[in-house]
This record gives C-alpha cells, structure tokens and sequence, in this order.
C-alpha cells in the first residue's frame, strides 16, 4: 500500500535461466549505489571512493556478512545516462545459477525489490529515456503485464494458497487488535489476552509462513525446471548414465579417469516436469589445474541442485568407504546414489547401500539393468518437493517469497519482544511489518481491520 | 486590488474555527470570526476534558504549531493525569480535565487580545462564489460580508436535530439553534452531503452522589501540562471517580431499546462505534454484566458531573430512572438529560490535503463537516486551513504535514482518501510511524514550520533551539558513560558477558524504563540529573533510536511516493490499463501525490504503476506545447 513501486530500489537478473557462461544482475533506483557499496569490493581502490560511470571494475561481491559470494565485474550508471534513467548497477558473476541468486537474494536482503517484468522499461520510459512516441506502447505492455499478474494472482488467490495467506493475515489482525486496543483504549475494561496467547498466535503464524516458503522450492521447480546434477568419483561412469538418460551419445565417454573437465547441461522430461540434467567432473585430489578448476565448478554445481544423482563404480576394491566418506561430505543437497557397473559385480547386495543410511539403487549402464528403477527414484523424489498441485499450495513468485522471508523475520521479532515483556508499542510495530509484507502479496490493506476487530471484539468507548 | 471587508472569514466560532482565526491573525490577516454567541468561542459540547490517546499528540502538535488550545487546557485544567505510563512513550498521553466555562472564558479573552480578529454574531446563511472562487458570505439574517478566503467551521450545526426518546428539536447543541441554510448553499453549489450522528450523556448534580461507594481517581503531580509555554503552580486537583452500571441498569435500558431513536429507525445515520451509546452497548455485548462509568467534574463553581460512558437518547423519564441504578448514583438529581445529535457533513474526498475545497477555490472546511469528530480533531485541522488559507492568499503553496510528520498529517490524509462511515477520531494505531510521532517530540517535528511562518515568537523558537542542543549534548552522554555491571542489581542479569555497560545500551534494554535507570544515571552521570527536560527527551530518543532508524528506510520510500505529484487537471477517466473500480475511485478522490493514490481502498500498486506512467506522459505533454519544434506529441 504505502509503496507506489515506482520509487523502490528493484533488481532483477537479467540473463536468461540456466547456465551460461556470465550472468548479469541489474539494480536500479534511488538506493542502488547504496546497495552497490554494501555489497561490491572492487580489487583496486576502496569501495567508499566516487563511483566512475561508465567504468568497468572487477572485485569481489561479499554478501552482508561479508563473505565473498563469487568474482564479478561491476558497472555503475549514473541517474539521467542509464537505461532506466535511474541510479544503475550492473554485475556480471560467473553462470553458476546458484551464484546469481546469491546475488540476487543478497541484494534484496539489502532492501532492493525483486523487479517485476517490464519494470526496467517502465522506469525507463518515466525517466523520459525512451522516444515519448513510444508511450502507448509502453502503457499497453506494462498494463498488459500488470493485468496478466493480476490474472496470475486472482487465479492463485482463487486456490487454497489465498486461504492460506488469508488465515494468516486473519490471525495477524487478531493479535494485533488484542495488542492496539489496550494501547488505544487504556481506560477501558479490556480482558487483555495475555502476551503468552499472543506470543502463540505469532509462533503459529511463524509456522504458516514457513510451510508456504518451503513451498516456493516447488514453485520454482515448476517455473524453473529441476536441476539433477550427476557426481561421482571419475570414471564412475557420470557420462554414461547421462548418455542413458538423455536417450542420446551426447557426452564423451572414455576408460581415462577424468575425461569430462567442464560440465555439461541438458533438459529431459520427467513426468511433465521439466529436469535439468548435468554431467559434472569426477570429484578426486588432484594435481592437474585444469581438473582442479573444473572440480571446484563441479562443487558449486553440486551445491545449486534439487538432487545430486551420486555415482560410485562398484567394481572398485573400496567402493563402500569410499562412498560413506563421499555421502558425509555432501551436504549441500539431498542425494541419491546409483551404484554403477553391476554387470561387473552381480554379486553385490543392496543392503550395502541400507547401511549407510542413504536411499540408492543398482543400475549398469552397459545392460540397462537397474535404469528404470532409477528413473522412478528419481521421479518420487521430484513429485516429493513439488507442491500439492490439487491445492495449488505453492509460492511461485520470488517476489513473494523475498515478502514471506520478510514477514517470517518480523514475526521472529515480534516474538522475541513479546517474550521480553517489550512495550507494546515494539512488538506492534513488527507484527505491522509482517503485515505489510504480506499486506503487498493480497494487495488488502489493515489498518481499517484492526479498528473493525478491536470494534467489535471490545466495548470501547467512555 | 477589489476591497474586501476581511482577508479571511471564518463561520464557526468552536474549537476549529478559533484556531483557524488566531493562526490567520498571527499571519497578519484580517478576520472575521462569524459565530452565534460571542461568549461561547470553544465551548465543549461534550465531554470537559482535553487529550486523551492520541489525541493528546495533537494538543501538542497545535501548541508547537502556536495555537491556543493546549494553553487554554492548562489554564482551565481542574485534574491532569497522563495514560499508558506503563507502555512506551511513544503512546503517552496527556488527558485534562477542564472547567468548562473557565476554558470558554480564556478563548474568548483571548481573542479578543488579538488587534485583528472581528467577532461577528451572526449564522451565516450563505456562501457568496464568484467564477469558482469564494468572495465571502451572507448571514441569515441578509448581511453581507466580504472576504478573499472562508472557512467552514460549523461544528454539529448544520442540519442539527437533536434527539430524546421520540422528540426531535432542530438544534446545533442542547439549546441552541441549528444552521438551516448553510447545508443547502453547500449542495447547490455542487457538494455531496450526509448525515452523521454523535450523542451525550445526561448531566448529574454532584451533591446528590454517594462518591463513598465510588473509586477515586486523582489527578497526577508533577502537572503534566500541555503546553511549553505554560506555567501552573502546583493546586488541589478535584478527583474524577470510577462506578458501575447494576443488573438493574441493563433491565431498564435493555427494556426500553424500542424506545431509543437508534433502534426505531428514528435515527438512520451512524454514530461512532468507539463511543457507543449506553442502549448501544448493552445491545451490543448483551453478555456483558455491566459497564464502567466515569464521573468527571465539569468545574470548579459547578457541582455539575458529566458521567462519561452513559451517553443516550432515551427518553428523560427512562434516564432519570436508568441513572439512579448506578452504584453511588441511587439519589441522584439528574440535572440535564443526555441526548443524539444528527448533522450534516460533507465527504471529506471533496476537500484537497489543504482542506481547500476542490469545487470552490478559496473555500476551507474544517471539523466536524470533514467527518470528524473531537475537540483536538477540529483544532489540527483549524490551525491548517488558517495556515493554507494565508499562504493561498499570499500566492505560495500549501503546507501539507505528512503520515510521516504528524498526527495531524495522518488524520487529514485518513480524510481524503478514505471514505466516511462515521465521525472520524485518531487512535495512535492509525498512525504507521507511531514511534516517531510522539507528544514529546511534537516540537521538534514542527519547529522548523513554526519559524518559516512566523508562528511563534523569535525568543521561544530560540528557547527551543537551546533545548534541542542540551538534548543531543545529553544523548552524547548517555552513549559514552559506562557503569559497571556489577552494580545494577536487578538490571545486571541482562548482561551476562559484559563486565561494563553504557547508560544508553540499559535504557535500550526491553522492558526497561526511564524510571528504572533514574539512581544509576544519578550517580553516575549527576550533570544530567539536574536537566530533567533534556534528560527525559534523550532517554526517549535512545530507547526508540534502533527501531526509528528501521523505520526512516520506509519513510523514505514513502515521502518519494509522497512527492510524486499528481497534476491537479489531470484527467483520470482518460487512464487505460486500469480495473474500473480503481479508476472510478482516482475519479473521485482525485488524490494529490501517487503515494496518496496507493492509499486510497481498492487502488492496488499495479494500479499505481499503470497510473504513474500517464502522469509522467501528461507531464510530458504540457511541456510539448511550449517545444520549440512545434512538434505535437500527441498520441
Ligand atoms: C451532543 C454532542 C455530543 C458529542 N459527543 C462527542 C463525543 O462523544 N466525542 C467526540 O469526540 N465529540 C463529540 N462531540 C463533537 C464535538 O463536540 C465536536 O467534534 C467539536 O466540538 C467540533 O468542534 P468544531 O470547532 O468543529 O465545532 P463546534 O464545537 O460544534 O462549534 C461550532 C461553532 O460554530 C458556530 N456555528 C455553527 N454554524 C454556524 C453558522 N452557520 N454561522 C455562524 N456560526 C455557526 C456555533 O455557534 C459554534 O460556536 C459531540 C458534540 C455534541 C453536540
Ligand atoms: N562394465 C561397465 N562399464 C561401464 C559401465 N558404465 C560405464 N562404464 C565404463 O566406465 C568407463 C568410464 O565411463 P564414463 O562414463 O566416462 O565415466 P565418468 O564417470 O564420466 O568418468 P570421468 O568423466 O572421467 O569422471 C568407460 O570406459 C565406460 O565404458 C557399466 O555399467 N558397466
Ligand atoms: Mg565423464
């Protein structure tokens, strides 16, 4: 409500999705070179120092904690040159997918706002940077693309995710109501819930906001693909399975460990959903620079995706430590392992994979045998993270899930204060926060809800 | 320049007008207060208390602003209390109890200080317009007076009826008469009208309660005066008095429901549901037992009490014998019977945040005929539309206090993007910024207005000057002066790791209060204990300092939002890309900045997206007439 967006800060990434070999990050807005020398070290001068427009700098982008995210190439516009006419950066990171919603989260997590499609153009345009001719135009598509969203939202507010978000509001509101009206009505008989019962409600709002943001993994899926990424020791067979997969001989394969150096990336179709599937370097100490640089993509390939299709070679002599140790350093995402080359060991029992706590299955890529049990493994794990399609519980917008992150920390405050016995005052203001956040979700306004409650719940009033 | 009588006519001598006529003078106007009985200037219709949550801000936000009513408080004040101590001191509120004839008696006096301000007794009937623009009025009674700017400040007079049990009287006030023509001037010029209902209770002879069986409440000391620039001996404060209404109470009013002109249709329009009638509540919380009620003083020379929370239109007999079941209240004389009051007013969409008409350049409408109800509501808006009136005179812009400024830039902005359902009053949980917007730093929020317009004498903004200094030189201390933390008894288990704390990082503690760290500032900083003035508005400062500078990113994007205006003709019909019920709503509210536009019910940001986009191209296209290509970019 009390944002007309025109003046925020926005960023979006501007590359298409999936891996590329750079990605680019657009910010801008009144805060933009704020946000820039929040986040941006450049190698040579110090980041407090005048912007040069125009000037290509390389550094590292650090998150707020001040940890290097990647090495990026940055380029600040000033107001009245750029593209938007706006105060505007641009960083180029490496493709990795990941990294460039690191930045991105980064940046919103300092206070710029997810840009709607068409948004930059729109700003350009009122900041008189395209012909004026071209208004209608403009106008058009820009409402065009606020009454598409619109449509999009009105049919997600239609299911079970506007209820959701509703209740959660509704529950807000109560709490809210209990708190104003006995700052506002001091004088009046008022049973006040006792600050446990609020402090509840919260917890239990807390809880909504959560499940709705796992959700947003799901959304993402959906909107963006699933990214399976094989891993493996070399040799293990990576390429192979990924030929199997893919139906076709796409990536090389070779009896020399360490064959595939850089990654490789196709789409499949699993069920209708759309799976992004990569080949990746053998994972082993090594010597070699250019199989170090490699493994180190590998890492943060491995780190960015949904399911990490783990490849042992079962005819090698320690194939069960070695891959217990592999399973415990994997943590960025949840795995799956194929134990490869079964033709080689028809010997081997699964319950070896039982014991090291991790699901998995048997699979040769020579004969096929095991592939198709694979495949439905994989399935279950990808309809597992979806989101319940028949009630459409699902957080598909980035703009809602950076609103629902907000809220949830809100929330989290607010329960602190509350717990701490805070003025009433404090925690009222961070319930009112979370509000506005999921206030910019439902597009409804509160503060005429919470007289309306306090009105009707209270006799007030000398 | 064509003559006129006056530069400003104000019609309405309440608490409204009265500001609107000092800050007008104080500008160096000439003005007219047009009023039905020069002796009753701010009286109180109602209740004869001033302040109160919210409310009270503001008092203080009319006393930094150099209007009178927080100076007329303190004078007539008979008991001060403040309310919410034991919650932040952003929601701190004065309330004062006031004599109230001592409290018309001192407005009128000083009024009639002021060389420039005519008292004229009269109705005034009409409003005289000349090509859009006011010229000034007639009075009922046929005189005409000319004027370059009017403001309507008419209270509940306008189309007044008064209503006890069945019988209705035309009325502006309990014996008063109403204003019958004004109403009709207003529609045939073109204004869309309605009717709104408020009520009072019945008044009760002090001498015949039995105060023993009633809760005494006393006045607060030190005296927690309204204005800086008032001074009042410590004096005995008369008590108000806590009771409650029997089982008795409810038979009686329940029984006579069919009775009440609210419930018999006699009464269409709406009252305010956070003041509800006493036949109101028991209707509505039917499971509730019994209602508490105040018994407040109405002044000094007077045993006369006003029992606040009994406000009814029942018939007399039925409150004479409803009031007798009252604990302590079994002999009582009921002195005067309470009754409703339905008015006309006039939605506040059709004023500009100036309070300036939209339909009648030069036109002002304050108080109750915006929709509003409340002394200290009528006086914010008052002293703006004196304020806007001068400065519209003198061909400058207006002054528009913003959410973000104060309390009253949050009402008038409520006003004119919202629509009226009933009388409007400010409640602190209306105001988004609340920690900002507090009684003790009214001054600092408007001082900078005070001295652009001269609104204040030179020496007292100095004053303020010297203040603010002692303020920030205390803050200063308070960040940098350790205590140790083994000497905080209670305090000290909030800091396990620290072997010293700053005076600042206690007072930030939650649930901590000013009052709690006084000793141990004492000791330790014994220079601030002797500026109690600085040190109180620094502990302030610094307990809300982490939150307000939260907060100041979002005021920010509010005040760009803010400051993005809205050409007065543009055309909002002509807006594609929008859903009709926004477009209608922009139509009618025709909203001054974009961020006025996002607030307005129904107006999503998408809405104000599209809407921004042909702002910019209307802009656009002004200019293109005067290019000097000559080429029109007409679309
Ligand atoms: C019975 C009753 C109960 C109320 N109860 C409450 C309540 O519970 N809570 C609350 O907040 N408020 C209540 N109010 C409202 C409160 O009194 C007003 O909001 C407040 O007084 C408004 O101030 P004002 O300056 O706008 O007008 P008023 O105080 O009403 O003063 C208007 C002045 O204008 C003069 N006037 C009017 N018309 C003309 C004319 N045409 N020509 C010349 N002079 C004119 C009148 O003589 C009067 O002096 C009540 C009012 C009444 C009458
Ligand atoms: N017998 C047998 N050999 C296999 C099977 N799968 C793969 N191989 C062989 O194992 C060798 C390595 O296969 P790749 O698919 O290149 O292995 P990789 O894991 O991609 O190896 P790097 O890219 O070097 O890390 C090749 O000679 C394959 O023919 C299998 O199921 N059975
Ligand atoms: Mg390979």
């Amino acid at each position: 409500m009390k944002d007309a967006p025109i003046d925020d800060t926005i960023a979006a990434i501007i590359t298409p999705p999936g891996g590329g070999g750079i990605a680019a990050v657009r910010m801008a807005g009144p805060d933009a070179t704020t946000v820039m020398r929040r986040h941006f070290r450049p190698h040579r001068g110090s980041a407090d120092e005048p912007l040069r427009p125009f000037t290509m700098r390389v550094g590292y982008f650090v998150d707020s904690q001040g940890s290097v995210l990647d090495e990026v190439t940055a380029v600040f516009m000033p107001h009245g040159q750029s593209y938007t006419g706006l105060d505007q950066v641009e960083f180029f990171t490496h493709g990795g997918r990941l990294v460039v919603r690191q930045v991105m989260a980064a940046l919103t997590r300092s206070g710029a706002r997810p840009a709607q499609p068409g948004e930059f153009t729109k700003l350009a345009f009122l900041n008189g940077r395209i012909d004026l001719a071209k208004a209608e135009a403009v106008a058009d598509v820009i409402a065009a693309n606020t009454e598409r969203s619109l449509g999009s939202a009105r049919r997600q507010l239609l299911g079970a995710y506007s209820e959701k978000v509703e209740a959660l509001r509704s529950l807000l509101v109560d709490a809210l109501a209990e708190i104003e009206a006995s700052v506002d009505f001091p004088e009046d008989e008022i049973e006040p819930a006792t600050l446990k019962k609020i402090a509840q409600a919260v917890l239990r709002a807390e809880s909504d906001v959560d499940t709705l943001l796992s959700s947003y993994q799901g959304g993402r899926i959906l909107r963006e693909g699933f990214r399976l990424v094989i891993g493996g020791r070399p040799n293990a067979g990576k390429s192979s399975l990924f030929n199997v997969l893919l139906g076709q001989t796409r990536a090389l394969v070779t009896p020399t460990p360490g064959t595939t150096r850089d990654y490789l990336s196709e789409w499949i179709e699993v069920e209708g959903i759309a799976v992004n599937l990569l080949d990746t370097a053998g994972l082993r100490a090594t010597r070699s620079r250019l199989e170090q640089a490699g493994q180190a993509m590998t890492e943060d390939i491995m780190a960015g995706a949904d399911l990490v299709l783990w490849m042992c070679d079962l005819s090698r002599r320690r194939v069960w430590s070695e891959l217990a140790e592999d399973v415990r350093r994997i943590q960025t995402a949840p795995i799956l392992v194929a134990a490869n080359k079964l033709d080689l060991t028809p010997e081997a029992s699964p319950e070896s994979l039982g014991k090291l706590g991790v699901e998995g299955c048997f699979v040769s890529c020579k004969t096929g045998e095991g592939i198709p049990a694979l495949k439905q493994l994989v399935q279950n794990r990808i309809e597992s993270i979806l989101p319940d399609m028949t009630d459409g519980l699902a957080v598909t917008s980035e703009r809602h899930a950076v609103n629902l992150q907000r809220a949830l920390e809100h929330l989290r405050t607010a329960r602190e204060l509350l717990t701490q016995n805070a003025s009433p005052e404090l925690p009222a203001l961070e319930l009112r926060a979370a509000l506005t956040a999921l206030e910019e979700i439902t597009g409804r306004v509160y503060t005429e809800d919470i007289l309306e409650r306090i009105f009707s719940r209270f006799c007030v009033g000398k | 320049m064509k003559h006129r009588d006056f530069d400003i006519i104000v019609v309405g001598g309440g608490h409204a007008g009265v500001e609107t006529a000092l800050v007008g003078e104080r500008m160096g106007r000439s003005v007219a207060l047009v009023t039905m009985d020069r002796k009753k200037l701010a009286l109180m219709s109602c209740n004869p208390a001033i302040g109160g949550i919210a409310k009270s801000h503001v008092v203080k936000e009319v006393d930094a602003l150099g209007g009178v009513m927080g100076l007329a408080a303190d004078a007539a004040g008979i008991q001060f209390r403040r309310l919410n101590l034991s919650r932040g001191p952003a929601v701190w509120s004065t309330r004062v109890q006031c004599d109230r004839r001592r409290y018309a008696e001192y407005i009128v006096d000083y009024v009639s200080e002021r060389p420039r301000i005519t008292v004229i007794e009269g109705i005034a009937g009409r409003l005289i317009v000349a090509s859009g623009a006011v010229a000034g009025i007639v009075t009922e009674d046929g005189r005409e007076i000319s004027g370059g700017a009017v403001v309507i400040a008419t209270g509940t007079f306008l189309g007044g009826v008064i209503h006890v049990g069945q019988k209705q009287i035309r009325a502006g006030r309990m014996g008063e008469p109403a204003a019958t023509q004004m109403s009709r001037c207003l529609q045939e010029l073109g204004f869309e009208t309605g009717r709104l209902k408020t009520g009072t209770p019945p008044r009760l002879d002090g001498q015949t309660i039995d105060w023993e069986k009633c809760r005494l409440q006393p006045g607060d000391d030190p005296l927690p005066l309204f204005s800086e620039y008032s001074r009042r001996e410590p004096f005995a404060q008369i008590p108000c008095h806590l009771t409650y209404t029997t089982d008795q109470t409810k038979q009686i009013v329940s029984q006579s429901f069919d009775q009440s002109p609210m419930f018999s249709g006699q009464i269409q329009s709406t009252g305010p549901r956070y003041c509800p009638s006493i036949e109101d509540k028991f209707h509505r919380f039917a499971e509730k037992p019994s209602h508490q009620i105040f018994l407040e003083p109405e002044g000094n020379g007077t045993s006369e009490v006003y029992p606040n929370g009994f406000s009814t239109a029942l018939p007399e007999e039925i409150q004479r014998q409803a009031v007798r079941t009252i604990v302590g209240l079994e002999e009582v004389k009921m002195t005067r019977p309470g009754y409703a009051i339905e008015y006309d007013y006039c939605p506040a969409r059709q004023v500009k945040a100036s309070l300036e008409t939209k339909l009648v350049s030069g036109l002002y409408f304050v108080g109750q005929i915006n929709g509003t109800s409340g002394y200290e509501e009528a006086a914010g808006q008052g002293l703006m539309a004196g304020l806007n009136a001068c400065l519209q005179l003198e061909g400058e812009l207006p002054l528009i206090l913003d959410r973000s400024e104060a309390y009253i830039g949050v009402m008038i902005d409520d006003l004119v993007t919202r629509s009226t359902t009933e009388p409007y009053r400010l409640f602190t949980s209306r105001a988004e910024y609340r920690l900002a917007l507090r009684e003790d730093n009214a001054r600092d929020r408007l001082w900078m207005y005070a001295r652009r317009y001269g609104l204040l004498p030179e020496d007292v903004l100095t004053g303020f000057d010297q203040l603010r200094n002692r303020t920030d030189r205390a803050v200063t201390t308070l960040e940098r002066r350790y205590v140790e933390v083994a000497s905080l008894d209670g305090l000290a288990t909030r800091f396990k790791r620290r072997t010293h704390v700053s005076l600042a990082d206690l007072l930030r503690q939650p649930g901590v209060s000013i009052a709690d760290c006084r000793e141990v500032i004492g000791n330790s900083a014994p220079e601030l204990a002797d500026d109690e003035e600085a040190l109180g508005r620094a502990a302030i400062q610094i307990q809300y300092s982490g939150y307000i500078e939260k907060q100041q990113r979002e005021i920010d994007k509010f005040r760009r939002a803010e400051s993005h205006l809205i050409p007065e003709d543009f055309d909002f019909s002509g807006v594609r890309g929008l859903k009709t019920e926004a477009r209608e709503k922009l139509a009618r509210f025709r909203p001054r900045s974009l961020g006025q536009a996002g607030r307005i019910e129904g107006v999503t940001p998408g809405d104000v997206a599209v809407l921004s986009v042909w702002v910019k191209r209307h802009e656009a296209n002004g200019q293109a007439g005067t290019d000097s290509s000559g080429e029109r970019k007409e679309v």
